[in-house]
């Protein structure tokens, strides 16, 4: 049997590659995005910190800000080494 | 000696916490302040104004920075969204009715401890930054601000946890939810609280002090946090209705336990509650205690 195709629709889905499913500040997903953005996608990215810890970019912004306001580094949430954004 | 030093330090330590903390019960008067509802009247008889006259005790120097954030708001449900999926042993929430970013907690006694069984009610409040600050923490299980319950345990409802920013050590971290919170504050109720003493980790050279001090626990828990907390009274004006069924059924079920330990330890009546720490404890009374937990039962079994 032949098949002529016609016409196509191409679909795609996107996601973060990240380990966990929720972001360990907000714990929304991280293929939803922080309290604070309403459209997830590159505007509200995850970052990694050097321990391999992702959060919402806007997340990990907030927490170093909060703990650089009470003067020092920030430890990271999850395993409390110094949060440093890993280079990538 | 050492002893003597550490417990000087303690008091001296809750002696300065006392400022920042008005005592559990506020000079309230019964119920006709309550349909007043005049923003002149400074305390009113109503769990609204008195949680929230409570609230500002908690933070008298840093002013509230006005609303909580979007992000406060959202986490704080998904923290009480995943302790009503998941509930925890011993530990029981409910909202508050007027202030969205405060939480009531009911911790109950673990097994095999000298507060087994007993009531320890909390309320928790989200800082404005939440998660990024730590939740505030009060203990309101205290006979009217009259017992320390434990070495973190203060008389005035004081919460002592480094991760809460009341004591040194390993701070609040923003992945810390409600639930997290609560499991440490259920830790604080372990089997032999003279060792959350910061100094005192080690087996003292009086093993006595370690058993009186849990016998000191034991007591108090059935006469303040079992009785004072299943009776009907003034002391729970601010707990919403929920926690106080949960208090009375599991009253009902705990009732042979409460008889049991009472029983075991009537020779003790008379002599006086031995703190290693020195805080004064008056006299054990469990004939006393355990009449009251009768009477108790019969109410409860008729209403």
């Amino acid at each position: 049997m032949k098949v002529k195709l016609k016409r196509w629709h191409g679909v795609a889905v996107w996601k973060w590659d990240v380990e966990d499913d929720v972001c360990g500040i907000c714990r929304m997903a991280y293929d939803a995005c922080c309290p604070d953005c309403t459209m997830p996608g590159d505007n509200c990215p995850p970052v990694w910190g050097e321990c391999n810890h992702a959060f919402h970019i806007h997340c990990a912004m907030k927490w170093l800000a909060s703990q650089a306001q009470a003067g020092g580094g920030a430890p990271c949430p999850m395993c409390r080494r110094d949060f440093k954004f890993k280079e990538s | 000696m050492e002893q003597k030093t550490g417990g000087g330090a303690t008091a001296a330590a809750a002696a300065a916490d006392d400022q920042d903390f008005v005592p559990e019960l506020l000079p309230l008067s019964g119920d006709e302040a309550a349909e007043g509802g005049e923003a002149n009247a400074p305390l009113q008889a109503t769990a609204a104004a008195a949680v929230s006259s409570q609230r500002d005790s908690w933070q008298p120097k840093e002013k509230e920075q006005g609303a909580p954030t979007r992000e406060c708001m959202k986490r704080l449900m998904t923290d009480l969204r995943a302790v009503m999926r998941l509930p925890l042993p011993g530990i029981f929430v409910a909202l508050d009715e007027q202030n969205a970013t405060l939480v009531h907690g009911l911790v109950v006694g673990p097994d095999d401890t000298p507060y087994e069984g007993g009531f320890f009610y909390f309320i928790l409040q989200a800082p404005d930054n939440y998660p990024h600050a730590p939740l505030k923490v009060r203990l309101m299980t205290t006979g009217a601000g009259t017992v320390r319950f434990g070495p973190n345990l203060y008389k005035n409802g004081k919460v002592c946890l480094s991760i809460l920013g009341t004591w040194q050590g390993p701070g609040w971290l923003p992945s810390m939810t409600l639930s997290s919170v609560l499991l440490s504050i259920q830790s604080l109720l372990c089997d032999r609280p003279y060792h959350l003493e910061p100094g005192f980790e080690k087996p003292p050279s009086d093993m006595r002090d370690v058993t009186n001090y849990s016998d000191c626990i034991r007591h108090e828990t059935l006469r303040v946090a079992v009785v004072d907390m299943a009776q009907d009274g003034p002391q729970h004006r601010l707990m919403p209705p929920p926690l106080r069924s949960v208090v009375q059924d599991l009253f009902i079920t705990f009732k042979e336990h409460y008889e049991m330990v009472c029983t075991a330890n009537l020779h003790r009546d008379g002599a006086a509650m031995v703190d290693p720490f020195g805080d004064k404890r008056g006299r054990f009374q469990y004939a006393a205690t355990l009449e009251r937990i009768r009477q108790l039962e019969r109410t409860l079994a008729t209403s």
